[in-house]
């Protein structure tokens, strides 16, 4: 029993983090009707990020967070209005050349970070590494802990800017409805730059979270564009509210069959998972999807 | 757009060359020549759907890999067949799996689509490294054959049936056109009383298939593979690529650009060995090829540029509510 707690435990504070950039690329879904591949490379990055700040610099791993933030999310202004002209370019099959731009960009940061810097694994080091947090029977990683609580301060902070700003609301219209929400005056274009810059940092800051908590090397990217996927097939493309769910899910999910099946199962049960829900409930278990 | 003879006298003219290449280079160039016929077989079979009904594969490799792994098995212990008679089978292995992803996943919007070959080809891959029938991480050796030439004439005949059938098929009959028409604009194939559905299955049984052939050749050739090499993402990767650089949905474009591509690797290859730097290239490839490119080197000498802006697609996309594609 006590086992079982801990393994929940453990599931629910990894889904919280995982949460906090799927939520990011359901927006970018909504807002570019784009699916954006390269996503696990801004998680590698962010831990990279965080690592060499570290290593180099010898600052603690934490901080590389607001870092993460500001470069990756100017980085992702700069892509954004790419993606945003390649999907309403007037080629054959637009949404086609957006989403072969996309897996071109994770392929290309992919080879870029395994020819800079090699197939070696690195931790990130924080203050809260190596300590555990008891409560009752269970005992958890603190970094873990922090981390989810960490992410779930990000993510309360982009519903509250989703649901209660005004900017929040132009970016909910045009993820309903490009037209209108143009016609009601939203700039999209500069709509787009800048909810692609939000997701990228976003997902950067969840990548240093990530090294914190496991480590970081180039081949990992691969894993956090299938968590991405994966939450977003369970909770419908698009949908922002059924992503926190779909996320703690999968959490839970990989906590539960790495510990009882084993680590090497995980990924196969969540493939598994995924493509099931794809040919049972393509729209989501939610039938929230676009 | 009628072909006449003259146009077809470089074609016969490089077939010809290509059946006499055996006589003419040493083993090591022939060992590239039939890398290059593969990859260029491949391409072309990835482009039957992503380049002529708008549909991307990001699975692929899950087919060369079923095609390669179904006839190791069968002419390995115990049953030891004919390698021949494994093709049909790795066909027949690949036709059920592309019918059980496809089926439901084709109806939706082509992200989905895209997300669940990704996913299948994963699954796939895991699968195969943890179960031990096909010897997991550690992979598979077939019975081996070293005759060049032998592999170099079946990956010659597989290529050469490959475009024709993608030229009969694609180019030249009425299903190629209702293949284009819902690439085009779905909601108005439709309209025309085109069956989509089926006809983006019957494309992508075939375009599945066609890999799994060259799975089949690939895996004999080699005489060992194991999940990586077959099942590679890396393997979908290059085909991507390929067609994008060459000229997607066009009958000559896979075949530029997976020659192309494939002398490129190989080049990289002997000056660098095995490198990350590829996958790199690869990636920067396909950006510099969306952004720049989007027609492909075939695009480059095209006599009118493809257009889609015609008259009657804007119209009809002005009905429809037109946000650029239809979504």
């Amino acid at each position: 029993m006590d086992l079982f707690l801990q393994t929940l435990l453990n599931g629910l504070l990894i889904g919280g983090v995982i949460a906090t950039f799927t939520i990011g690329f359901q927006l970018t879904f909504g807002v570019l009707h784009v699916i954006d591949f390269a996503v696990g490379g801004w998680v590698v990055l962010g831990g990279y990020l965080a690592y060499y700040m570290a290593a180099e610099l010898g600052l603690d791993g934490f901080l590389a967070i607001p870092v993460a933030f500001v470069l990756f999310g100017m980085i992702g202004y700069l892509i954004g209005p790419v993606l945003y002209n390649v999907r309403n370019s007037r080629t054959a099959r637009p949404e086609l050349m957006a989403l072969a731009l996309t897996f071109g960009l994770f392929t290309l940061l992919r080879g870029g970070m395994l020819t800079a810097w090699g197939f070696n694994t690195h931790s990130v080091p924080t203050a809260l590494s190596g300590e555990s947090l008891s409560i009752g029977p269970v005992t958890v990683p603190l970094i873990r802990v922090a981390a989810a609580a960490f992410a779930a301060s990000i993510a309360g902070g982009l519903f509250v800017f989703l649901y209660r700003t005004r900017y929040g609301l132009a970016i909910r219209a045009t993820a309903e409805s490009r037209q209108n929400a143009a016609l009601m005056g939203v700039n999209i274009r500069r709509l787009s730059a800048n909810v692609y810059g939000l997701y990228a940092g976003i997902t950067a800051m969840a990548g240093v979270l990530m090294g914190a908590i496991y480590s970081v090397n180039p081949e990992v990217g691969l894993r956090y564009t299938l968590f991405a996927f994966f939450v977003a097939v369970l909770a419908g493309l698009g949908s922002v509210g059924g992503a926190l769910v779909a996320a703690l899910l999968l959490g839970v999910i990989e906590a539960f069959v790495s510990t009882y099946v084993g680590s090497s199962y995980s990924l196969l049960a969540i493939f598994g998972t995924l493509f099931l829900v794809l040919l049972v409930s393509p729209r989501g278990i939610l039938q929230r999807g676009l | 757009m009628k072909y006449r003879w003259v146009s077809l006298v470089p074609l016969i003219a490089a077939i010809v060359l290509l059946a006499l290449l055996p006589a003419l280079v040493n083993n090591y160039w022939l060992r590239i020549a039939t890398g290059a016929l593969m990859w260029a077989g491949l391409a072309c079979s990835w482009n039957m759907l992503g380049g002529y009904a708008g549909y991307i594969n990001f699975g692929q490799s899950a087919f060369f890999g079923l095609g390669a792994y179904t006839s190791a098995l069968l002419m390995g212990d115990p049953l030891s067949l004919p390698f021949f008679a494994t093709i049909p089978a790795g066909i027949v292995v690949t036709a059920i799996f592309a019918i059980i992803i496809g089926a439901p996943t084709l109806r939706l919007r082509g992200a989905y689509f895209a997300i669940a070959t990704w996913a299948f080809a994963e699954v796939l891959t895991q699968f195969v490294n943890v179960v031990d029938f096909t010897g997991g991480i550690g992979g598979l050796n077939l019975p081996p054959f070293l005759d060049e030439r032998f592999f170099y004439f079946t990956m010659f005949a597989a290529a050469v049936l490959t475009y024709l059938v993608t030229w009969a098929l694609f180019e030249r009959s009425r299903f190629g056109l209702k293949v284009k028409a819902l690439r085009d604009h779905e909601p108005a194939a439709e309209a025309m009383g085109i069956n989509t559905a089926l006809v983006k299955l019957q494309t992508f049984l075939l375009s599945a298939v066609t890999a799994s052939v060259f799975g089949s050749i690939f895996a004999y050739w080699v005489t060992f593979i194991n999940p990586k090499s077959v099942f590679g993402g890396d393997i979908t990767d290059q085909m991507v690529v390929m067609v994008l650089l060459g000229g997607l949905g066009s009958l000559w474009g896979p075949a530029i650009g997976g020659v192309g591509l494939f002398v490129v690797n190989r080049l990289i290859w002997m000056n660098w060995g095995d490198t990350a730097f590829y996958i790199a290239i690869l990636g920067a490839a396909i950006v510099l090829v969306v952004l720049f490119l989007p027609n492909g080197i075939v695009g480059l000498f095209a006599k009118r540029p493809a257009r889609s802006g015609t008259v009657l697609d804007k119209a009809v996309n002005r009905l429809a509510g037109g946000e650029g594609g239809h979504s």
